[in-house]
């Protein structure tokens, strides 16, 4: 049970080929939002719903569940990253399986139990949420950097080396750029999946979208929990397309 | 670097070994060879035999286990590795372009990798595209994907020759053509090293581009061992045992033929004029010359200097045609 | 009370809960795998339908998990509604993606071979290339499993089955005695599901990829 789950970065190729899914996805995430706005406006707010769909808070949630994504992203890439190009040395192959391994049954850890399991260590909170996210997401990126790297040509490697560029430069000049879309591929997997996650932030009390959701669903008022949860998917649709221009743009060219 | 004379730097090779950990045998066991300077000398041999091994141990992408590497004069495990390398011309057969760089930053990697002044790489990689015969204008600033096989090889050949090493190893480098773009690419590369002379150690399985490329040639078999280190004239004529013979195959003859050209076989009688003898031209091969008797059911033929015959051909690779020969040829009289 | 005695004191909730969990993605599973390798059929000699399924299946798989589930109240109400609508959703990408990929990635020549012997193309594409994507598409499944019993936690919230409700509890009860022994039995119960099936999926492998495939040479 072990390497055949490779084709990550590649195959993922075809959903994202089409130029015209660059407008798309932003139109149609504009038309979404222009709908809820009418839809709410339509409706008659109770003093409870009020409290919560008006624009300060609604702002401020957002602004928190981009904290919690971006600040859980940057530390993700900071840990996975050079974690993956380790475990990429020829030296460290062996750990290859674990971490394959241990991606795919990753994936089945529920996040609500790590954000809750966080909770009893370190309390609730915004740091909380931030390790259990990180947990989390380390695993796709670390994989896919790992994988990048390992599914270079060797020819490329060994005539870099016959050229007489040091390990470093072969490093920084040839694998890392090659990997980039690898790299970019499991950056974008792990942004889109924080989102879903920093929703449940909002059960350990680190705010975001999470906590409209919540709070619709205790005190029964739906429209709350619709907005909540429109919002976050229009921002894990952005950020997905974000991630798509940003893997077009820093794909090296010529490739 | 090395200690260039007019001629280039030798390559010396004593006692080298390559044994893997847990191996039962060496995968390289003691070559000593003599790689003269501004030859090209080409490995050939099974694939396993370690012949690329053997090459890659003298630019230290594979650490030898024991033995000793000189290249001109210098002994090369001395050096950093890197230091090393940056002075060796590497070409392999999958030939390695980075695809996210274009063909002439492709080329300028080991010049920026020694420093050269940016206007000194410019005017070098135009030169080199023009020696492989790629258009810089047209070929500078494309991607190695944009290119055919047959390119992208000449590509590498341009980038292991880029900052005018004295020495070149190259795998295979023209392996993964189809057989049209390699016999050119084959005799396109031949001219160059003419011009070049560089030292060149090559490595390939296949008899004929031995033929067809080296001044030396070093048969091996396994683990290295070297079975007939000579010219491709001498090994034809006289190959040192089965083993060679073997990798020689059904046809010696024709091909030390091939290694002869009409020009180095003297001519008798006068320059005909037109008694109706087939013609070929000055600097076809001896192969060629007898394709054309054949073909015409002559026993000779017009070159520009004089009458080629059937015996001077069958003298010319030693072996005593004349007897036969005029059998044949009162036989075809009758 | 330790974990332990927890675990053996709720043993009948807890191998309920787990059942429930396992059941729940074991269907929403079938029913992907299903539709899925079937749009996966159609859609590798349809470019439209490819290009149409793999962009839905990524659109679904981008949405958040508690805004889908929470989303679905309004159309299927509480509990095992809404659980397998999301979960059957969330299953297609990978599986959809691997048929797509395994009946493409058949080597040109073995296709040729089938035509040239007289198959029609329906039979190629049913004896010739469905067997030898059969482990690409097995993996996608089993990646779509492995995600879903992660996902299946957060069912819980909208009343779903599963070890979710553990995790909850706990969440609910924070600060007394038994929160984080309902936390960890939700959570590692939802590793051992996850590495059961994990085994299960290893062993359909082994009994259905055809034999010629798995000999080494």
């Amino acid at each position: 049970m072990t390497a055949d789950t490779i084709a990550i970065g590649r195959s993922g190729a075809p959903v994202r080929a089409s130029g015209l899914r660059h407008v798309l996805t932003p139109a149609a995430i504009a038309v979404v939002l222009v709908a809820l706005y009418a839809w709410v406006s339509t409706l008659e707010l109770d003093s409870i719903e009020r409290r919560s769909l008006n624009r300060e808070v609604i702002v401020a949630k957002v602004v928190e569940h981009l904290q919690m994504t971006v600040a859980a992203t940057a530390l993700v890439v900071i840990i996975a990253v050079p974690l993956g190009i380790v475990a990429s040395r020829s030296r460290n192959r062996f750990i290859t399986p674990v971490i394959l391994t241990a991606g795919n049954l990753g994936q089945a850890v529920p996040c609500i139990g790590l954000l809750v399991l966080a909770t009893f260590v370190l309390g609730v909170g915004f740091q909380t949420a931030l390790v259990g996210l990180v947990i989390y997401a380390v695993l796709p990126v670390l994989r896919n950097t790992m994988v990048g790297l390992q599914q270079i040509d060797p020819a490329l490697v060994e005539s870099a080396r016959g050229m007489g560029m040091t390990k470093g430069q072969v490093l920084r000049r040839v694998e890392l750029k090659l990997a980039v879309p690898a790299i970019l591929a499991g950056l974008r997997t792990a942004l889109v999946l924080t989102v879903g996650v920093a929703t449940l932030g909002a059960f350990v009390a680190a705010g975001g979208l999470g906590e409209l959701i919540i709070n619709g669903l205790k005190l029964n008022r739906m429209p709350v929990t619709i907005v909540g949860g429109v919002l976050t998917a229009c921002i894990a649709f952005f950020i997905d397309w974000l991630g798509s221009l940003a893997e077009k743009l820093l794909k090296p060219r010529g490739m | 670097m090395f200690d260039r004379d007019p001629a280039g730097v030798r390559i010396e090779l004593r006692g080298l070994t390559k044994h893997y950990p847990g191996q039962p045998a060496p995968a390289v066991d003691n070559v000593n060879l003599d790689i003269p300077a501004g030859e090209l000398v080409v490995f050939v041999g099974p694939s396993g035999c370690g012949k690329t091994t053997t090459m890659k141990m003298i630019n230290r992408l594979v650490e030898p286990t024991s033995g000793e590497i000189r290249i001109g004069g210098e002994d090369v495990l001395n050096l950093h590795p890197d230091e090393l390398r940056r002075h060796i011309g590497y070409a392999i057969q999958q030939v390695g372009l980075f695809p996210h760089l274009t063909v002439g930053e492709n080329v300028a990697l080991v010049p920026k990798l020694l420093g050269w002044p940016a206007a000194k790489v410019a005017d070098r990689v135009e030169e080199l595209l023009s020696l492989v015969n790629l258009e810089p204008g047209a070929y500078h600033d494309r991607y190695p994907r944009q290119l055919s096989g047959g390119q992208q090889q000449r590509v590498g050949v341009a980038r292991a020759l880029a900052a005018d090493p004295p020495v070149m190893l190259m795998d295979e480098p023209f392996g993964a053509t189809d057989p049209i773009t390699r016999e050119h690419l084959q005799s396109e590369f031949a001219k160059l090293q003419k011009k070049l002379r560089k030292t060149i150690i090559f490595v390939t399985h296949d008899f004929e581009e031995a033929i067809t490329l080296g001044d030396r040639i070093a048969v091996l078999r396994e683990r290295s061992h070297i079975a007939q280190y000579d010219t491709p004239a001498n090994i034809l004529a006289a190959p040192a045992d089965d083993y060679v013979a073997g990798f020689i195959g059904q046809d010696a003859t024709l091909k030390r033929l091939a290694l002869l050209t009409v020009d180095d076989v003297p001519a008798v009688g006068p320059v005909p004029s037109s008694n109706g003898l087939p013609r070929v031209d000055a600097g076809t091969s001896l192969r060629e010359a007898l394709d054309t008797m054949v073909a015409h059911g002559s026993d000779r033929c017009a070159t520009p200097s004089g009458v080629l015959t059937y015996t001077a051909l069958c003298e010319a690779v030693g072996t005593d045609g004349a007897k036969t020969g005029h059998e044949e040829v009162a036989a075809g009289d009758r | 009370m330790t974990f332990g005695e927890y675990v053996v004191s709720r043993w009948g909730t807890l191998s309920l809960a787990a059942a429930e969990h396992a059941l729940v993605v074991a269907i929403a599973i079938g029913i992907a795998t299903v539709v899925g390798v079937g749009i996966g059929l159609l859609g590798f000699q349809a470019p439209k339908v490819r290009g149409a399924s793999l962009a839905l299946s990524a659109g679904i798989l981008t949405i958040p998990s508690l805004a889908l589930l929470t989303l679905l109240i309004p159309i299927t109400g509480l509990g095992w509604g809404p659980t397998l609508v999301a979960l059957t959703g969330y299953a297609f990408l990978p599986i959809i993606r691997n048929t797509v990929t395994g009946l493409d990635g058949v080597d040109a020549a073995t296709v040729e071979a089938g035509r040239g012997m007289g198959l029609s193309a329906a039979r190629v594409l049913l004896k010739v290339r469905l067997p030898l994507a059969w482990p690409l598409i097995l993996t996608g499944v089993r990646v779509s499993a492995q995600m879903l019993i992660g996902i299946a936690a957060i069912a819980a919230y909208v009343d779903g089955p599963g070890l979710g409700t553990q995790i909850f509890e706990g969440l609910a009860r924070l600060g007394s005695v038994n929160s984080l022994n309902a936390t960890l039995a939700g959570t590692l119960g939802i590793v051992v599901i996850a590495v059961l099936f994990d085994a299960f999926f290893f062993a359909v492998r082994q009994l259905t990829t055809p034999r010629g495939l798995r000999v080494r040479p």
